[in-house]
């Protein structure tokens, strides 16, 4: 970098002068591989901690001196995304690792960037153009499995309540569908009351609250929600059940969420009702967000020519009663072998996604996910 | 002014479009200088094609605005023309006619526009509702048309509008948008461009010179639509498939486009060129941002700063509110150093004394109260009736409302978040303004609270008063950058809501921590004896909005700002201070919705506010205010509030798919406002 550009660079970024982070670290990224990240909306629990593990991957001893990784936002605004990638592409990255916003909206860009040879990774959700490698879970089993679990806990009868995603998603069409398909093999469970719950506890309280006051929990016997399941049982000890009236819900990987599967009287440090082992009957399923950090670490293996495949299905990440089990430290080693539920103490976060284990990823653990520090 | 040359006020004329044009020419630039290469044809023909939806659909918005309207349902009418060309185009066809395609997108544009322009011109609705409405609509349409993403549309759509018109030389979609504004061009100098400026300007002086007001407001919405119709068709051709959610996230940075390109909110000024540059400008800052690596989390502390500045240039001149306000403080200073400021006089009670008949005064019988408070029934009574409509709906088809106390007490505590941000936003809208900012005041107060009580009912005996502080110096800053920077309050309070999301982001590191304490959630949750405590707070709070209102000099002088600054100004009002805490006001009930949510939900999340805000407006505009201001009652808005979320309740507890409680909860919105309707004619 001639001293002459250096000054231009200066000059360009006083002129923006309005609070900008501006780093120039273009000048020792010479010769390392530039891979971008482009995800979309930061503003919730999943994305920022997805977020936090794609940085501690990169940040991990074994990529640091082989990537120079830049995030941007693109918002909930598909246009962005493709204004965005097109701009990296322009930036000369290496690979592009995207949250798609949409499925089918990105098509015609990522297919402009594979022919220009840039590696084009998508986590979670996935890309339809077949030049893009896609990591993700299989939406219609998590649907499948949640409901096929609620039917067996009711033994085949009873009236339940859906609480969906966001809708005219691909996520949400795919699980919702496989799930009422599920229901739909059973006579005798109902489907009593259906609100869109955006994957939000939020979202997913209020909507609760709308069908509860002119339905009491008395007049339902299960919940089969995307995200919400935690608030359900805060809502229903609200309401004056004991822990042993919850009932059954299929839902989320929120830690809160597990946190309430353990038995009750268990110690658990930093435990306050309602973050706290209650014995709730759950199966709890999650889209992981370490899925992010795994298209990273193949994208980079991508870069070196070593062979990757086109699609990685995850493995569905489900916790029932009898698998939950406590981690006290949260190292990759320790969920290794088989803990899957961290301390309210360490999580202050009950909605904080607790899916953060994969065998494939033994550079993050529970540090990346919570403040992007990758494992030593 | 008078002996300007004809060149001066050529730049005069057009000095919105033209600092608009300086500004992107100098961004442009600044990308040009940073990034590796030097700028290509090919960079030019990506930046054309990724700013050309949003530069065609701002085009048409800019018209509605011009003519004094608004419209809410643009990205919906883009989704739905999307979904329709993927779901009915064949894929495999390489020759389909792209003029014949094209013109099905903006005839279903245009049908859009003029179910919406019907509404507002011929039976004289508020637009901000009729279009909010359609907008629910065409959203639940566009859900039944593709439930999910997918399909695909003719890559002949494609390879004309992403191609070149002059191979290497000139892209096609600036052709596209060139052909846009030619038609504008006509339009302009038909009897209808004239019509829709003076229309814009004051329809009460145009129609009084004869113009037919109403079939231009009819045609103003078509045209729009069709802008919309097209930019759907383009977002096809460049995405080549069908999403049902692309266009909806396009309608706030529309209103920011047609702001920074110099046309002003209200009508009458401006003008779609400055629009389409603005929507670039708008673009051009994603590769901003990606060549000066700006972290994930400033990134929108970085657009709002962008917003603002670019908005600021625009309106730097001697004439502009800021060297006003800066002259003004001159003269203030002058005037103390003299010892003339009015507050340095002898405060004597100089009024003319008038002979009090206090006999005539008592004698003097009051009217009715039904004609004292007719106008205040009329624009209140509708929600309420559609309310209890509602209500009964409920009762036939669940069942357990009317006589359940648990049916109430759950409507109560559900309304009070819109019901306490409806005070906040009623006033504002009643001074003629709009907050945006709402959401993330919300998400930070809440955030900000949760972190500080963790649990402990101590700690929320200071993180309580702390946080609502906060509300208020956001307020504040809302308030003086409208007031004294004269930035128009859409701008502003956009661009403060980003730097609110940068500031919880940057506060919570990405994951917020802390929960509310035992006694907030009581508060919120708990019982006295039948009913939340939330629910005696709210009939406290009814009580104080309305008592504000209509019985304060504050609530007064809001009314007065809103039936006009100018005269309101000169009848004595401080309308900068009165302003400034109006502004205040509304992020003090955002930040208390914030703390009241996070009691409610056990814990504060990021976006947690995101859902409130078109509710916000709507609940006010349905509850009898007039978005332009200076008319409406708290009461009424209360209306407006127990409507939708009784509405809500109804929808949650059917079973319906959500396509068709949007189209209902649309339909019942519009139906509600149609009895409100202007019945002068």
């Amino acid at each position: 970098m001639t001293f002459s550009k250096r000054l231009k660079q200066l000059a360009a970024c006083t002129a923006l002068a309005a609070g900008v982070i501006a780093s120039g670290t273009a000048a020792d990224a010479a010769e390392k591989h530039k891979v971008f990240l482009s995800m979309s909306y930061i503003g919730n629990d999943w994305q920022a901690e997805a977020a936090n593990m794609v940085k501690a991957m990169a940040a991990h001893k074994s990529l640091a001196d082989k990537i120079d990784l830049q995030v941007q936002v693109a918002g909930p605004n598909a246009q962005r995304q493709i204004q965005q990638i097109n701009a990296m592409v322009q930036a000369g990255a290496k690979a592009i690792v995207v949250y798609p916003i949409s499925p089918t909206a990105l098509n015609q860009v990522v297919k402009n960037a594979c022919d220009k040879g840039v590696k084009i990774f998508a986590y979670d959700g996935d890309i339809s153009e077949p030049c893009a490698h896609n990591i993700s879970i299989d939406q219609e089993e998590a649907g499948r499995v949640t409901a096929e679990w609620l039917v067996k806990k009711l033994d085949g009868k009873g009236d339940i309540v859906l609480i969906t995603g966001v809708p005219g998603t691909s996520v949400d069409d795919l699980r919702t569908k496989a799930a009422k398909e599920v229901f739909a093999k059973h006579p005798d469970i109902k489907i009593v009351g259906e609100a869109v719950g955006m994957w939000s506890q939020a979202v997913a309280r209020t909507e609760l609250s709308k069908i509860t006051a002119t339905r009491n929990w008395d007049q339902i016997n299960g919940l089969w929600m995307q995200v919400g399941c935690y608030t359900a049982n805060s809502m229903q000890l609200e309401a004056g059940k004991t822990p042993e009236q919850l009932l059954p819900c299929a839902g989320e990987g929120s830690n809160g969420g597990r946190i309430q599967m353990l038995p009750v009287g268990t110690e658990v440090e930093g435990a306050a009702s309602p973050y706290a082992p209650l014995g709730a009957p759950r199966i709890s399923y999650a889209s992981p967000p370490y899925s992010g950090a795994l298209a990273l670490k193949l994208a980079v293996d991508a870069i070196e020519g070593k062979d990757v495949p086109m699609r990685v299905t995850l493995p569905l990440p489900l916790v029932t009663n009898e698998t939950v089990k406590l981690c006290n430290e949260g190292t990759w080693e320790e969920m290794k072998a088989g803990c899957n539920a961290f301390l309210p103490s360490l999580v202050s976060n009950p909605g904080w996604f607790g899916s953060i284990f994969s065998e494939q990823t033994p550079e993050i653990g529970l540090a990346a996910a919570l403040v992007g520090q990758p494992e030593p | 002014m008078a002996s300007a040359s004809p060149m001066r006020q050529l730049l005069s004329a057009h000095r919105g479009v033209l600092i608009a044009a300086i500004v992107f020419v100098v961004l442009l630039a600044m990308v040009d200088l940073i990034s590796a290469g030097p700028l290509t044809y090919f960079d030019i023909t990506f930046l054309s094609s990724g700013g050309a939806t949003s530069a065609i659909a701002a085009m048409g918005q800019t018209i509605v605005i011009l003519s004094g309207g608004f419209d809410l349902s643009a990205g919906a009418v883009i989704s739905l023309v999307n979904v329709v060309l993927a779901r009915s185009m064949d894929p495999m066809d390489m020759e389909a006619n792209v003029l014949l395609w094209t013109c099905a997108g903006i005839g279903i544009g245009m049908l859009t526009g003029a179910f919406n322009g019907f509404f507002i011109a011929f039976l004289r609705l508020q637009p901000i509702v009729v279009t909010l409405s359609t907008m629910f609509i065409i959203q639940g349409v566009t859900l039944l048309v593709m439930d999910k993403p997918g399909g695909a549309v003719s890559p002949s759509l494609g390879i004309f509008y992403m191609g070149d018109a002059i191979t290497g030389w000139l892209p096609m979609p600036l052709v596209v948008i060139g052909a846009v504004l030619l038609a504008w061009c006509w339009l302009k100098n038909t009897r209808l461009g004239t019509a829709i400026y003076a229309v814009g300007s004051d329809p009460d002086a145009a129609a009084a010179v004869g113009v037919r007001v109403a079939f231009v407001r009819f045609m103003v919405y078509v045209i729009a639509g069709g802008c919309y119709g097209l930019a759907g068709v383009f977002i096809s051709a460049q995405t080549g498939s069908g999403d049902p959610l692309v266009g909806n996230p396009l309608l706030l940075s529309m209103f920011a486009a047609v702001v920074v390109g110099g046309t002003r909110l209200g009508g009458g000024r401006g003008g779609p060129l400055g629009s389409a540059v603005g929507a670039y400008i708008l673009m051009i800052v994603v590769n901003i941002l990606l060549v000066l690596n700006v972290s994930a989390y400033y990134s929108t502390i970085a657009e709002g700063a962008i917003l603002i500045l670019a908005v600021l240039a625009g309106s730097i001149s001697r004439q502009s509110v800021l060297a006003r306000q800066l002259r003004m403080l001159a003269t203030r200073f002058h005037a103390r150093r003299a010892g003339t400021l009015v507050s340095q006089l002898r405060q004597d009670d100089r009024r003319m004394s008038l002979v009090r008949t206090s006999k005539a005064t008592e004698t003097r019988s009051q009217p009715p109260f039904f004609t004292r408070n007719a106008e205040i029934l009329r624009y209140a009574l509708p929600a309420y009736i559609c309310f209890i409509i509602v209500v009964v709906a409920t009762q036939v088809w669940l069942g357990g409302a009317i006589f359940n106390f648990g049916y109430w007490n759950s409507l109560v505590v559900l309304s009070c978040f819109l019901a306490i941000l409806a005070l906040g936003q009623g006033t504002v809208i009643l001074t003629g303004g709009l907050d945006l900012s709402v959401p993330w005041t919300i998400g930070l107060c809440g955030i900000i609270l949760a972190g500080m009580v963790k649990g402990s009912d101590v700690a929320l005996l200071y993180a309580l008063p702390t946080v609502l502080l906060l509300a208020c110096v956001i307020g504040l800053i809302n308030g003086l950058g409208i007031v004294f920077l004269g930035l128009s309050p859409i701008v502003m309070t956009l661009a403060t809501n980003g730097l609110l999301q940068g500031a919880a982001l940057l506060y919570s590191n990405g994951t917020p921590d802390g929960f509310s304490s035992p006694l907030l959630r009581w508060f919120m949750t708990g019982k006295i004896g039948i009913f939340a405590p939330v629910v005696l707070f709210m009939v406290l709070f009814v009580f104080a909005a309305v008592t504000l209102l209509g019985r304060t000099p504050f609530g007064r002088r809001v009314y007065g700002i809103g039936n006009g600054i100018r005269a309101a100004e000169l009848s004595g009002i401080a309308v900068g201070r009165t302003l400034v805490l109006v502004y205040m006001l509304s992020a003090l009930c955002a930040g208390l919705v914030g703390v009241l949510l996070t009691g409610f939900s056990g814990q504060a999340s990021l976006g947690m506010g995101d859902d409130y805000l078109l509710p916000s407006i709507a609940v006010v505009v349905v509850g009898g205010a007039l978005i332009t201001g200076g008319r409406g009652h708290y009461l009424g808005m209360l209306g407006g509030v127990l409507l939708l979320t009784s509405l809500q309740t109804l929808l949650a507890g059917t079973t319906l798919p959500y396509a068709t409680r949007a189209i209902l909860f649309g339909l019942v919105v519009l139906g509600a406002v149609i009895a409100l309707r202007d019945r002068r004619t």
